[in-house]
């Protein structure tokens, strides 16, 4: 079967889902020794903040190591208008509708964070997807809300979008309701946000009816570019938020404080069993465990915590500032980069309340031992992480958020960012970076770009709940 | 063209280059130069994100919706959001993408 198959037959699987053909895999294993090997990726890569004005895009890089062109920029969609900032995507259908006959992985739902404009794209096939649908800003805003982020199908024909702002960009946001058949608003998803103000990603599990959303902040405050003073100012979030899936509804806070600053990507088990996940704190640097106790309610541990770090050229110590981070489809391994810093960690998570640091691959940033690869300089450091279905490859891009990126890594805006990869070795608790592979988004045709979040047909490590 | 109702607008670039564009009444410095096709950085459009930041060097603009990304003190100092900016007189403007990191800064460093 081929890893781009958008669908395929239930029956390959030997799974007992009365052979009705979806658009996922029955549980998180099939997927990750049945899914083949990724061929394609799609790289969102704006262009906001650049020197060179120009539209967005959606990039497709040539995974095949059988092609002429591996690692090559083969195709880009280019978004209809400029501003938008593509951050994160996501399908119209994954393994949470594994028993909806006739529908299919088909259609890539791609947000403009600065501009809330939402794009659909058809990637019917896989290497020649194009742009067929837009929901503009103004029918966003209609009900309050703008910077998408999060985009997740669920189980029910629908696609909820976690929104940070309300139509001003100031707090509260919520979560934009979408319809799977034509992709028009039903509205907002939740009943009750309760004490949600700030959001940013989530996650969901139906099987034990919850969902766990995170905070950055108000799209004001983060939009302009990463301000001290607005931490100071209790701007930033620092806690996450547990919801009944089910209802809709706010049900607790767990609330970090110092020990959790702005927690950002959300990971919950692949495995629908598990009642835990793990959240990375950008800002305070370290991975906060929540789970669910035996009278129902969730409670958090700190399970790693990162130091700042002196350097020369810095007047004060620098943080790790994790910006990703990402489960393996076995849950064994959890991996996540430290943007400033430099690097990406290998943990064992088998032990999930006791992570274990296996490996370590330095790559740009301000600390990496390693500056170029194939002579080109890194520009950025390790950021959005995505991860094959086998665990055997480790991929990622080097921007972060254009604002963000121009304070930090000015370089990005003149030159672009780049797409880099590492073999990973589950069987022996390690990885390294494979310097064959080099994707340069300063080559990109129409302009240098800022390489961001990576997704394969057929889904991947970040895109798939298992009911 | 040099009529009352528009004025023009001189945008300095960061190598020196400029471009001189003519604003209608109440039109926005974006819009006025994608009218054009004179580029200018952007994102939001309505005062929110801080990614077309730039200097007024002279003259005076009005912002026609609250410069949300701009702090008190960045306001004092000349910074101006062009996506929501309206000129109300002959002005002159420093611009480029690298503004907007300028007005906040970096942290840590």
């Amino acid at each position: 079967m081929s890893t781009d198959d958008h669908s395929h037959d239930a029956e390959q699987h030997g799974h007992e889902h009365h052979e009705v053909e979806g658009p996922g895999y029955p549980t998180p294993a099939a997927m990750r020794t049945e899914g083949g090997r990724e061929k394609t990726a799609y790289v969102m890569a704006p262009r906001v903040g650049m020197e060179e004005e120009g539209p967005d895009m959606v990039g497709v890089v040539d995974l095949d190591p059988a092609s002429d062109t591996y690692s090559e920029l083969i195709d880009t969609v280019e978004m209809p208008n400029n501003g938008d900032e593509l951050h994160h995507f996501g399908w119209n259908a994954c393994s949470s509708s594994c028993h909806a006959e006739g529908l299919a992985r088909q259609y890539l739902v791609v947000p403009g964070q600065r501009s809330s404009r939402i794009h659909v794209i058809d990637a019917e096939d896989p290497r020649d997807p194009e742009l067929v649908t837009v929901i503009e800003p103004e029918e966003v805003f209609e009900h309050d809300l703008s910077a998408p982020h999060t985009v997740h199908c669920v189980p029910g024909g629908k696609i909820v979008i976690s929104m940070l702002g309300d139509a001003n960009g100031e707090l509260p946001g919520g979560f934009l309701q979408l319809d799977q058949d034509d992709f028009s608003i039903d509205g907002r998803w939740e009943a009750d946000l309760g004490e949600m103000e700030m959001n940013y990603d989530y996650w969901y599990q139906p099987r034990h009816d919850v969902m766990i959303s995170s905070e950055w902040a108000a799209p004001n405050t983060y939009y302009p570019g990463f301000d001290l003073d607005d931490v100071e100012a209790g701007k930033y979030g620092d806690s996450v938020h547990i919801w009944s899936w089910d209802d809709r509804e706010h049900l607790q806070t767990l609330e970090f404080g110092d020990q959790g600053r702005i927690p950002l990507e959300v990971r919950m088990s692949h495995n629908p069993e598990e009642r835990q996940g793990y959240v990375g704190a950008a800002l305070s640097s370290n991975i906060i465990r929540f789970y669910e106790t035996t009278d129902g309610t969730w409670d958090w541990d700190v399970v790693i915590d990162e130091e700042p770090r002196e350097h020369e050229d810095w007047e004060m110590p620098v943080p790790p500032l994790i910006t990703d981070i990402l489960l393996s489809l076995d849950d064994q391994y959890l991996f996540f980069a430290n943007w400033l810093h430099g690097d990406v960690r290998m943990y064992d998570v088998s032990d999930a309340g006791n992570p274990r640091l296996v490996d370590q691959v330095w790559a740009g940033g301000l600390f990496g031992d390693r500056q170029t690869v194939q002579g080109e300089e890194i520009r950025g450091a390790p950021q959005m992480l995505q991860l094959s279905r086998d665990g055997k490859r480790l991929y990622w891009t080097t921007s972060l958020f254009s604002s963000w990126d121009n304070q930090f890594f000015p370089d990005i805006a003149t030159d672009g960012s780049l797409m880099l990869k590492a073999d990973v070795y589950p069987d022996e608790g390690r990885f390294e970076l494979d310097e064959e592979f080099l994707v340069d988004f300063g080559d990109a045709p129409g302009g240098p770009a800022r390489a961001h979040e990576i997704r394969w047909p057929g889904g991947d490590c970040t895109s798939d709940v298992w009911q | 063209m040099t009529d009352a109702t528009t004025h023009a607008v001189e945008l300095v670039r960061p190598n020196g280059e400029t471009a001189t564009i003519r604003a209608e009444a109440g039109e926005t410095i974006v819009d006025a130069a994608e009218r054009v096709d004179v580029a200018l950085p952007y994102g939001c459009l309505y005062g929110a994100c801080g990614t077309c930041a730039a200097e007024l060097l002279e003259g005076e603009v009005r912002h026609g919706r609250s410069p949300r990304a701009l702090k008190p003190s960045a306001l004092d100092e000349g910074y101006v959001l062009l996506c929501v900016a309206a000129p109300e007189s002959d002005c002159r403007l420093r611009v480029g993408h690298e503004i907007q990191a300028e007005v906040v800064g970096t942290p840590w460093k």
